[in-house]
């Protein structure tokens, strides 16, 4: 772990995650409990519904009260509880290491929070990195305890390679896996598309939370004269004359891609956010929390 | 286009080398700079749409390079100096010569003279050519003679200080092998010209009476008696004419005469009745375009008799001469009783010579011997005159060429004047300090007391030793004054800046006047007048401007080069402009 990777994950960071954690309990206190349900109908404490006895239900589950006074017989029913997996895909491009901070420094602090919270709830929480592949797992993790787990795998993440969340996503999913959360944290520059990555997560039902991160340096870059410009992840170059004109339709094309992922979201009712690098990180998951999607 | 600092190869020679050396630069400029980016996704899908969009992104680094050669190729063709003669005319010179003779001061019908009108056309010949027509302002009186330029404002301002000048013109010597010569002129002074000058008439028929001659002349039959020729004539239509003659004691002649065209009125006037000093002569009449030639001066001498004393053993010729000379008031004694007197104006000394020099001058016949006169070296038989002085005021109206001597004394003319002179010894010298003149001859060895000249010549010798003499005449112009080291003053006391030109003082009279040169006891004087027919015969033209008087015009009034950094200046700024802000590259 690299002097730097260390200083990340610092007590000052602890003691902000143990801060989020409380702000996300006095949010959602009195709605709901911290733990998620599927909507099964199972063996769990929580009433859920009625439904008319069939041959072979449990006898354990009429309700006999509702027998007497309707003679019929009704069988109560309760929702399952089971803990459903958060995966929280980082991506680890070497576009990511890019900025100051560089963007997967920022996106590890974000995942490491989010991981934090969702341990706390007692969600099974899955960390994967992926660039043009997925290149690292962490197996499911639960409770606090094992954040420092997850800190380990986040610090050891190298940005390397080109992107392709299409492949990554398939190659993951492919593989027998629950239902769950998927936070895709990436800068979404990915010469295959985004879309098409963030369908292969819909096509296997995974709700989807779309953390965009972009350093300020790509929304207003500081770039003048006559210029080399190389692509950190392909290499390929390509000479250039930075005017102020360009510099505002690069600006402008900036915001259509944006607005283009912001879009995508909308459509198919994904959760978004966006931020740079140099917003602080703890109000980033304040807004994670606010989009309600993170924590039911 | 031709060049006019470089041959045209060199010319082609230089593009090439610094278009050459610009796309070389233009290709070894300092790589771009590096830049990392995380993504070049958006930075290409802008690039491909502006690229493919915009015919300017592609041209413009092709722009850029063209106007960088563009800007060297402009600095590096001026240098050459180029001229395309469609524009600014081929590099050509022009001769302007402007006739500065009297008659241009002649009036026209607007009112002005003929020389303003003059003036106005040498200037609007010094806006035709082009930039690097080079110019030169020449003048007939010989005063002005600019070298060529191709600064006309140096031409103006030369023009501008210029004037007729009351002297004999001259047309200049102008070498027309690769020049255009024009002579601005009312053609008065000039009836033949160089068949290659282009003449431009200021002409314009105009009316003149003028004086034509003026002098004051003894009258033979009358003792120290003068009279004034003057002699006036029209040049134009029939008209009356007031003439004056006017004397510094306020004696007053005037007269009225109708003077049919081309008529003269000559008249000789009586001054018996004038005191001394200067004459003026002015006429007057209605129309005269002309004015330099409507006065003319003279000189009365003031008169009074000279105590002379001829000293002799006997010279019945010499005093008879003397005797009935009227200015003369004869004194006589032998060598032996001679004594100098301060009464006396002048001294005869006939074959003697006392043994210091007396105090007035003397006038010395044969060659006596004296430590203060040249010794003689021998003696010449039968001299011959071979050369004498006319100017010399001793040898006014004398003729000597005819003169026989039997015998003359051989002298060194050394820091004498030299009056008459044979081949080998000079016969008549003079002295100006002290003054004498004296004859290295006795009067009978030679028949020149038999000579009608003689009388004349003591006449003269006298007038110079005492009295005051007519004045000398002269045109205006350069003027001689035969007295070394004499101050020039006018007849108004004004002092007039003069030369000495061997032994003689020379001035410059630009207006017709009587001068006065001045030497210690020494005066002469000198009446400058125009009197010439050939100048105040002001219509005596038949000048015509040529077809090809005026000189072609052309677009542009400085040479290209000027505008070719003019343009590399402003390509350079706009480059500068687009440059910083990224519209070229």
């Amino acid at each position: 772990m690299s002097t730097a990777n260390v200083t990340l994950f610092d007590d000052e960071f602890l003691k902000k995650l143990e801060y989020l954690n409380i702000i996300s309990k006095r949010l959602f206190a009195g709605q709901l409990r911290a733990e998620r349900r599927t909507r099964k109908r199972g063996t769990g404490l929580e009433f859920a519904d009625y439904r008319a006895y069939v041959a072979g239900d449990d006898f354990r589950h009429l309700d006999w009260k509702a027998y007497l006074r309707l003679n019929r017989l009704i069988l109560k029913l309760f929702e399952e509880e089971e803990d459903l997996p958060i995966y929280f895909f980082v991506d680890s491009s070497q576009s990511m290491n890019y900025g100051n901070p560089t963007k997967l420094d920022y996106t590890r602090r974000v995942a490491a929070a989010l991981c934090y919270i969702g341990l706390a709830n007692l969600d099974r929480v899955n960390v994967i990195s992926f660039a043009d592949g997925v290149k690292g797992e962490l197996p499911p993790q639960r409770g606090k305890g094992r954040i420092f787990k997850i800190f380990r795998f986040l610090t050891d993440i190298v940005a390397s390679g080109e992107t392709n969340a299409k492949e990554s996503f398939k190659t993951y999913c492919t593989e027998k896996r629950r239902r769950g959360l998927a936070v895709v944290i990436s800068d979404y520059f990915d010469q295959h598309g985004f879309e098409s990555a963030l369908d292969i997560l819909r096509h296997f039902r995974h709700d989807i939370f779309v953390v965009h991160i972009a350093s300020h340096e790509e929304i207003d870059p500081p770039l003048r004269g006559e210029l080399v410009l190389v692509d950190s992840e392909s290499q390929v170059s390509r000479e250039i004359t930075i005017t102020p004109s360009l510099l505002s339709a690069y600006r402008a094309e900036f915001l259509r891609y944006c607005e283009a992922i912001e879009s995508y979201c909308g459509k198919y009712q994904l959760g978004y956010v966006r931020t740079a690098t140099d917003f602080p990180f703890e109000e980033l998951v304040l807004k994670v929390f606010r989009q309600g999607r993170f924590l039911k | 286009m031709t060049f006019l600092a470089l041959s045209p190869l060199q010319t082609a020679l230089l593009a090439a080398l610094t278009a050459g050396t610009i796309i070389a630069l233009y290709f070894l400029k300092l790589r771009h700079r590096r830049v990392l980016v995380s993504s070049s996704i958006l930075w290409r899908r802008v690039l491909d749409e502006r690229q493919s969009h915009s015919l300017w992104e592609k041209l413009r680094k092709v722009i850029s390079i063209l106007v960088a050669i563009t800007i060297a190729l402009l600095i590096a063709v001026s240098l050459a100096r180029p001229e395309i003669e469609s524009l600014t005319g081929k590099n050509e010179r022009v001769v302007i010569v402007l006739d500065t003779s009297p008659t241009m001061n002649t009036h026209t019908a607007d009112g002005r003279t003929r020389w303003q009108h003059a003036g106005d056309r040498a200037r609007a010949l010094l806006n035709t050519g082009g930039p690097t027509t080079e110019f030169r302002v020449v003048d007939t009186s010989g005063e002005t003679a600019s070298a060529f330029t191709t600064d006309r404002g140096e031409a103006r301002r030369l023009i501008e200080q210029m004037s007729p000048r009351s002297v004999e013109p001259q047309f200049p010597k102008v070498d027309a092998g690769d020049s255009q010569v024009f002579f601005v002129s009312d053609g008065v002074a000039f009836h033949e010209l160089p068949r290659f000058v282009r003449r431009v008439s200021v002409f314009e028929q105009a009316e003149n009476v003028g004086i034509t001659a003026f002098e004051i002349r003894s009258m033979p039959s009358t003792p120290l008696g003068y009279e004034a020729y003057l002699e006036v004539q029209n040049f134009g239509k029939p008209v009356e004419v007031g003439i004056t003659i006017s004397g510094t004691g306020g004696q007053r002649i005037t007269r009225t005469v109708r003077l049919p065209r081309n008529e003269v009125f000559k008249e000789a006037f009586d001054l018996s009745s004038f005191g001394g000093g200067g004459v003026r002569a002015s006429i007057q009449s209605k129309d005269d375009a002309l004015s330099i030639d409507d006065v003319a001066f003279a000189y009365l001498p003031t008169k009074r008799r000279t105590r002379t004393l001829l000293v002799t053993r006997g010279n019945n010729y010499l005093e008879t001469l003397l005797k009935l000379d009227n200015y003369v008031e004869l004194l006589k004694t032998d060598p032996a009783n001679y004594r100098e007197s301060p009464n006396i104006d002048a001294y005869i000394f006939d074959r003697f010579a006392p043994s210091t020099p007396p105090l007035r001058p003397a006038l010395i016949i044969g060659a006596p011997a004296a430590s203060w006169l040249r010794p003689a070296t021998g003696e010449v038989r039968k001299p011959e005159i071979t050369t004498w002085s006319e100017n010399h005021p001793v040898m006014q109206y004398v003729s000597v060429h005819d003169v026989s001597i039997e015998r003359a004394a051989r002298i060194d003319p050394a820091n004498l004047t030299v009056i008459a002179a044979s081949k080998q010894t000079p016969l008549i010298v003079a002295s100006e300090k002290p003054k004498w003149v004296m004859l290295t001859f006795d009067l009978d060895q030679s028949d020149f007391p038999f000579h009608v000249g003689f009388p004349v010549f003591v006449e003269n010798v006298l007038a110079w030793f005492n009295r005051e003499q007519l004045a000398l005449r002269g045109s205006p112009g350069n003027v001689e004054v035969p007295l070394a080291g004499a101050q020039i003053r006018t007849i108004d006391g004004k002092t007039i800046p003069s030369e000495q030109q061997l032994g003689k003082t020379v001035f410059e009279a630009n207006e017709p006047g009587l001068y006065a040169a001045t030497q210690g006891d020494a005066r002469v004087h000198v009446a400058v007048n125009l009197a010439n027919r050939a100048f105040s015969d002001v219509n005596r033209s038949v000048f015509k401007d040529d077809k090809l008087a005026a000189g072609p015009r052309y677009w542009l009034s400085r040479e290209l080069w000027f505008y070719m950094l003019l343009a590399a200046v402003v390509l350079i700024a706009a480059e500068w402009f687009t440059y910083h802000r990224r519209i070229t590259l």
